[in-house]
């Protein structure tokens, strides 16, 4: 019979494949609804001990710990995908339009915008965005295909770039926490801690969450993803906090 | 030896790009990209029959796209297909899949609570046409989703809202109802125009029209899909639809009233993802004579016929290999009024090459049975080609 000879390929090409070594999986303690439609990514801000969250839809929100909705401010016409907050502004980036809109943290007011070109697909742009003390400099990483790394000096101008296309299949969150690069990979569905200087990847876990879009730590180091098609938030521990 | 320098062959001449470029002034966005593809194809012959034409390379795709964005409120859509158009240009019927000009459309934002779209593209009937071939390791559609039976795509304008956080959508439409051959102006002399209407729901989450699961989600997605269109379509004495309208089924516009009802359903889990569609027609033609009724009386048929068929297709995305291995079975009736129906199995793979987005593809098309209308030289039919993306 016909069939049976493709069903036994089907059965030994996936046989042939669960072989590969998996990483460790992380599971949640809790997740929350939010009311923020295609939450794209999330940061922590020290400063109010509330969270940043960017949207699809060109929106900056300011919630508190359970991501309850405090502010926000729209920007006509954006794709925010990435955000970061520091003790004076918060940065939200237009994957589209390949700009950093620079706000206020106090009043949430644009103070100024900077515009860094990047050919490649209008969803391919950038996507993660965060600040490097161990170099003093910020980070802005694309998507995908391929996914590289700009090291931004304070006026925002490229001083350097590094493909890290082999380490996942894309990237859409990027944070510096305690003196290291920690990345999410949406499609790989997994989070990777990498030395933040040479970028070389110490360890990576799975996560069993749909679309993983934005990553953040808490005061406690505890972690938070959001989940773009979900429209939810995953609280997790840290895993490397005993 | 000779089977690796033909596989070589085919490898070099026939391939496809897909790259893209934006254009932005910090308020809009202009995005370019292009696609080419193309195959060897290869039929094995029934006893007796002669004409291998088909035994040839293709250039498929030859596309130019262009998508743009102004502000929060418009989206424009143009993308055309220049190994289509000069295919077209030759030969004296349009395949529907491949019409030269594959969108053209402008979508407004602006009302908040629904978009609207306006202008030329696919329709929003039937789920497995709505997903962009590209992404599958097939070569050419199931024969009912094609734009053979009924069109895939017209000139119209559609209303769009989503709600429950984009799990759920709905689609309402109308359009000239000659598909692709409303891009040459008129109407038929019926005058008439045809209503389109789908609605899908998801769960857990949003579903996008996929057909892998490139990303093996750790939670089982569903989504499910009805959809129904209505033409009414009843030709003035002495008039015609234009060449070609009807497609080679006679079924694609009909002279008369028409219903079309439609059902789909998806899934996903651990690359794992499967498709099942089915679609049954009602053709009530106004002339008791139409060929449609196969010589039967009025008393005989009521006046109707009826058509319709299904696909099933199950598909698992190899990770680590990049590839994509896929299985699809389709049954078609062209007509309740002729004993039968037409079966069809046909497998691809499709194979990722590392970090170009590259694919080559391989479909396999086995006839399992014919219905006695619509009859084929061919059992076997292999197709192969070459992808090479960069993006």
């Amino acid at each position: 019979m016909i069939y049976n000879k493709y069903i036994f390929l089907g059965l030994t090409l996936f046989s042939l494949t669960t072989n590969a070594q998996k990483a460790n999986k992380l599971k949640p303690t809790k997740f929350v609804a939010v009311t923020i439609p295609e939450p794209s990514d999330i940061c922590y801000s020290n400063k109010s001990n509330t969270f940043f969250i960017v949207s699809d839809t060109g929106v900056l929100y300011e919630t508190d710990k359970d991501c309850k909705v405090l502010r926000k401010q729209a920007q006509d016409g954006t794709d925010f995908e990435a955000v970061y907050s520091d003790e004076n502004f918060v940065y939200a980036v237009d994957e589209s339009n390949r700009t950093i809109y620079k706000y206020d943290i106090t009043s949430l007011k644009l103070i100024k915008y900077y515009s860094i070109p990047y050919d490649g697909a209008r969803n391919k742009g950038y996507e993660s965005f965060d600040f490097n003390k161990t170099t003093n400099k910020y980070a802005l990483l694309t998507e995908s295909n391929p996914v590289l790394l700009f090291e931004l000096d304070s006026d925002f101008k490229i001083t350097n770039q590094t493909d890290l296309s082999k380490i996942a299949s894309d990237i859409s969150s990027a944070r510096f926490y305690d003196g290291f690069l920690w990345l999410l990979s949406d499609e790989d569905m997994m989070l990777l801690k990498l030395n933040p200087t040479t970028y070389e990847v110490i360890t990576k876990w799975s996560l069993p969450v749909i679309n993983p879009e934005g990553l953040a730590f808490d005061k406690d180091g505890n972690i938070l993803i959001s989940c773009d098609d979900m429209q939810r938030v995953y609280y997790f521990k840290n895993p490397e906090k005993k | 030896m000779k089977k690796n320098i033909l596989l070589l062959l085919i490898l070099i001449s026939v391939n496809s790009s897909f790259s893209q470029f934006v254009i932005s002034n910090g308020k809009s966005t202009l995005e370019i990209s292009s696609n080419f593809s193309g195959f060897y194809n290869y039929r094995s012959l029934k006893s007796g029959e002669v004409d291998a034409s088909k035994n040839r390379f293709k250039l498929r795709d030859a596309q130019l796209g262009i998508n743009g964005r102004i502000g929060n409120d418009f989206e424009l859509s143009l993308k055309m297909d220049f190994a289509d158009m000069a295919a077209n240009s030759i030969n004296t019927v349009i395949d529907p899949e491949n019409p030269g000009l594959l969108n053209a459309n402008v979508t407004y934002k602006g009302l908040k609570f629904m978009d609207v779209e306006m202008g030329y593209g696919k329709l929003y009937y039937s789920r497995n046409s709505m997903i962009p071939i590209e992404n599958s390791a097939y070569w050419q559609s199931a024969e009912i989703t094609r734009g053979s039976v009924f069109s895939v795509r017209d000139v119209g304008v559609t209303f769009i809202k989503n709600f429950w956080k984009q799990r759920a959508n709905a689609y309402l439409g109308a359009y000239s109802g000659l598909g692709e051959l409303s891009l040459a102006g008129d109407n038929d002399p019926s005058g008439k125009l045809e209503y389109i209407g789908r609605m899908d729901v998801s769960y857990p989450s949003r579903y996008r029209y996929t057909e892998i699961d490139e990303r093996h989600t750790p939670i089982p997605m569903i989504q499910f899909g009805i959809a129904g269109r209505y033409a009414n379509k009843k030709l003035p004495v002495g008039t015609a639809f234009p060449t070609n309208a009807t497609s080679s089924y006679g079924l694609k516009v009909i002279d008369g009233e028409r219903y079309i009802y439609g059902l789909d359903v998806a899934f996903q889990y651990m690359g794992f993802s499967g498709q099942f569609e089915i679609h049954q027609m009602k053709s009530k033609p106004q002339n008791p004579n139409d060929a449609l009724f196969q010589n039967y009386t009025l008393n005989q048929t009521n006046g109707y016929i009826l058509s319709g068929g299904y696909i099933a297709q199950l598909n698992y995305y190899i990770k680590d290999w990049r590839t994509i291995v896929s299985a699809r079975y389709e049954e078609l009736d062209l007509n309740d009024l002729v004993v039968g129906n037409a079966r069809k199995f046909s497998p691809a793979i499709g194979y990722k090459l590392k970090g170009s987005g590259a694919m080559v593809k391989f479909q396999y098309f086995n006839i399992l049975r014919e219905e006695s209308i619509d009859t084929q030289s061919w059992k076997e039919q292999f197709r192969l080609g070459f992808q090479f993306q960069l993006k």
